[in-house]
């Protein structure tokens, strides 16, 4: 019996240290060293991803790291469950969302935002043997959407209302991944997505695919601070305003370029 | 990434899970005890609190339970808990209330006769519950507890929710980024030996305890 | 001094009162067989006397120390548990279904109690339990488990586990009730060399004829009360009540 009485006092033992990890989150002590804590899901190449080696790397985080630098900041990459993001940034366990965050209408009042740093735009991906050449072929055509992506977003929006209303059916999948698979064995016949991760995925499963030329929507990528945290956000913006004219900006866009990142959506280099 | 590398991310990751796995077990099997004990109090009030919460925690996904216990806190009252530490605690909880029904159930089904046999020879309360009744239920309940053991191994994956790099999560995002789906094809197989290996432990004990009926 | 003593005992489970006011004394090296019809409180006399029951009202006293006590409020009140501890060792209760330890071997159902209740030495423990065992014909099972035994070696290893504790007296609840009759013949051989010993003896039975063999006593109960006692020979061939009377008949066919 004596292994009973020692497991119970593990466990006493294990809550107590549970109850003493307790701390005051990160956020709060604005002090010397800070620690800047980047929230992303780690499932949104090229802006931020696993490489090859098991590291996460991706272009925003390239960026948060410049800026980490600049600030003398110690930068904390979190990879969060992106429908989380919201409790974690409420939580104050992460500092900001910065992971090809779409600063949509809808978004728009509930962070607070830097400006747009990316401009990107949501497109249509078929099969190069489809022979699907624009929207209007579309019609009568099942399509399918990442879950809350901003693509499923502008689908919905009355601005696509007439576009949607001629598929066929529009499908909603958990991630690309799944999507391409689908795409690929003729289960669907379009996904819809960001240009960026288009041109990503295409490349990376060696072509046999298009985007049609005609956009569904075009967005603006941004990061996103708790609403209110404005200090925050001007200190951050601030140093990304620097990089975008001191050309530091489009140095570590040309690295994440063949991973499909596109020069030529950073709208702050003009 | 090479094949080798995602191997290797997944058995750290599988390392986290197993990690998860038997932190919780440690936890929840004795907590179990204590809150079957809750349950069967001859003290209304703690048995109706105890009720309570197994019935929270039987009813509600273990998933929204580990939600609340890692981002309640630090909105509520500005406490942060390492996440890790949250995903512990919420499977602790959860799996003490599983625990806990299951050994009520095999204590309430001991014959009565235990209990007087003891009684007449003189063991004490404690004696009688530790030495006689106990080592008996123990028995008893061994195949229900081995159930959820292994839900459990599958259950670590739920710590995906407050971003614990676990197998599962790590599986995800190496296949999303490296758009293949290779690493849920090696994680099932990590999930399967684990199973594996927890079902041979199980049956070993069910059979050290088979020397009697 | 009488080993046993219960004074106007009387239990109700809710409505159903079980127990009319039933007065036992029990001598050292007696034997005492209650008879009666199920339902008649032969076994609630035994659990009360045990105190696997409380008693509403009487008093129990054991080797003359009280146990249980009626005052004026007419409440049967128990002593301390430190002395009900003490009064328990002074007898041992052989049940129905032998509530053997089923994850105990043999020996170490007969030794526990011993070493872990009365802290004897686990070496003289298990001396005297083989003893026992041996003389009950069971030296070769000191090492299976109850389930491997049958139902009469059960119970005779039940009885040596009582005998061990050296108990002043010793209850049977009907001991061969739960046998194939062909099982209840070692088992009744057990307990009548016992009384040949002088061990004292309380048997709730329904073997009459094993009654009246080993018994010094018979206890005739029907309906809550002691409606007739005395020697074997006298009530059970010659009672003077005519309940015992008709309930012996449907045993003499």
């Amino acid at each position: 019996m004596k292994k009973k009485i020692v497991a119970i006092l593990l466990a006493v033992l294990m809550l107590t240290m549970l109850m003493s990890g307790c701390q005051k989150p990160a956020a709060d002590d604005a002090d010397t060293a800070r620690t800047f804590t980047v929230g992303f899901d780690a499932e949104f190449p090229p802006y931020g991803y696993i490489d090859d080696n098991g590291d996460y790397d991706g272009f925003d985080l390239a960026l948060a790291a410049e800026v980490c630098d600049r600030l003398g900041w110690e930068l904390k990459l979190q990879a969060i469950v992106w429908d989380s993001k919201d409790a974690e940034l409420e939580s104050g366990n992460i500092d900001c969302i910065w992971n090809g965050f779409t600063k949509s209408e809808e978004r728009a009042d509930q962070y607070t935002w830097t400006v747009p740093y990316v401009d990107n735009s949501q497109v249509i991906v078929v099969r190069n043997d489809s022979g699907i050449a624009s929207l209007a072929d579309l019609a009568g055509k099942t399509v399918m959407v990442q879950a809350g992506s901003s693509a499923l977003s502008a689908l919905e929006s009355e601005d696509c209302a007439d576009l949607t209303a001629t598929f066929g059916d529009l499908l909603e999948v958990a991630d690309y991944n799944a999507g391409f698979m689908e795409l690929e064995n003729g289960t669907v016949d379009a996904i819809a997505m960001d240009i960026g991760v288009a041109n990503y995925q295409i490349a990376t499963r060696g072509g046999g695919y298009t985007i049609l030329d005609e956009a569904i929507a075009t967005e603006v990528y941004a990061v996103g601070f708790l609403l209110g945290n404005t200090d925050l956000m001007y200190t951050v913006q601030g140093v990304l305003m620097e990089m975008a004219y001191d050309g530091t900006m489009l140095e570590i866009a040309e690295k994440y370029v063949d991973k499909g990142l596109v020069i030529d959506s950073l709208c702050l280099l003009d | 990434m090479t094949f080798a590398t995602m191997v290797s991310q997944l058995a750290q990751g599988l390392l986290v899970s197993i990690e998860i796995f038997l932190l919780t077990l440690v936890g929840s099997l004795p907590l179990g005890l204590l809150v079957a004990f809750g349950r069967m109090s001859k003290f209304r009030p703690l048995r109706l609190v105890v009720q309570v919460y197994i019935s929270i925690m039987r009813g509600t996904p273990l998933v929204l339970q580990l939600m609340v216990v890692y981002f309640g806190p630090a909105m509520l009252f500005g406490w942060s808990i390492p996440r890790f530490s949250a995903v512990i605690l919420g499977m602790i909880l959860n799996y003490a209330a599983y625990f806990a029904e299951i050994y009520r159930g095999g204590i309430e089904s001991m014959p009565v006769g235990q209990y007087e046999a003891a009684e007449v020879l003189g063991y004490t309360k404690s004696q009688t519950f530790l030495k006689i009744i106990l080592p008996q239920v123990f028995k008893r309940i061994l195949p229900s507890v081995t159930n959820e053991v292994i839900t459990l191994v599958k259950d670590t994956s739920l710590a995906y929710v407050v971003s614990v790099m676990e197998m599962f999560t790590l599986a995800k995002k190496i296949a999303s980024s490296q758009t293949t789906l290779m690493p849920f094809v090696i994680a099932g197989v990590f999930y399967y030996i684990f199973n594996l290996v927890v079902a041979v432990i199980m049956e070993r004990m069910e059979r050290r305890l088979s020397y009697y009926r | 001094m009488n080993i046993l003593e219960m004074n106007q005992i009387k239990k109700a489970f809710g409505d159903n009162q079980v127990l009319k006011g039933i007065s036992l004394s029990v001598e050292k090296g007696e034997v005492v067989a209650i008879i009666g019809p199920s339902g008649s409180g032969k076994s609630t006399l035994l659990r009360c006397a045990t105190f696997l029951e409380t008693i509403d009202s009487g008093e129990i006293a054991y080797m003359g120390q009280k146990a249980a006590v009626t005052g004026q409020n007419g409440h049967a009140e128990y002593v301390s548990s430190a002395e009900m501890r003490k009064i328990r060792g002074y007898f041992g209760l052989v049940f129905q279904n032998f509530n053997l330890f089923p994850h105990y071997s043999v020996l170490k159902n007969v030794i526990d109690a011993p070493v872990s209740v009365q802290k004897r030495s686990r070496q003289e423990s298990v001396e005297e339990a083989r003893a026992l065992l041996a003389k009950m014909g069971l030296s070769d099972k000191e090492e299976s488990y109850p389930y491997q035994l049958s139902g009469g070696q059960q119970q005779r290893v039940s009885i040596v586990r009582a005998l061990a504790m050296h108990p002043e007296i010793l209850f049977f609840d009907e001991p061969t009730s739960a046998l194939d009759p062909e099982l209840t013949g070692e088992v009744l051989k057990v307990i009548r060399s016992l009384a040949e010993e002088h061990m004292t003896m309380v048997i709730v039975t329904h073997e009459m004829s094993f009654a009246r063999a080993v018994a010094d006593r018979v206890i005739f109960m029907d309906g809550g009360v002691i409606v007739e006692e005395g020697r074997p020979d006298d009530v059970m061939l010659n009672p003077q009540n005519e309940r015992t009377a008709s309930f012996l008949s449907r045993f003499t066919e």
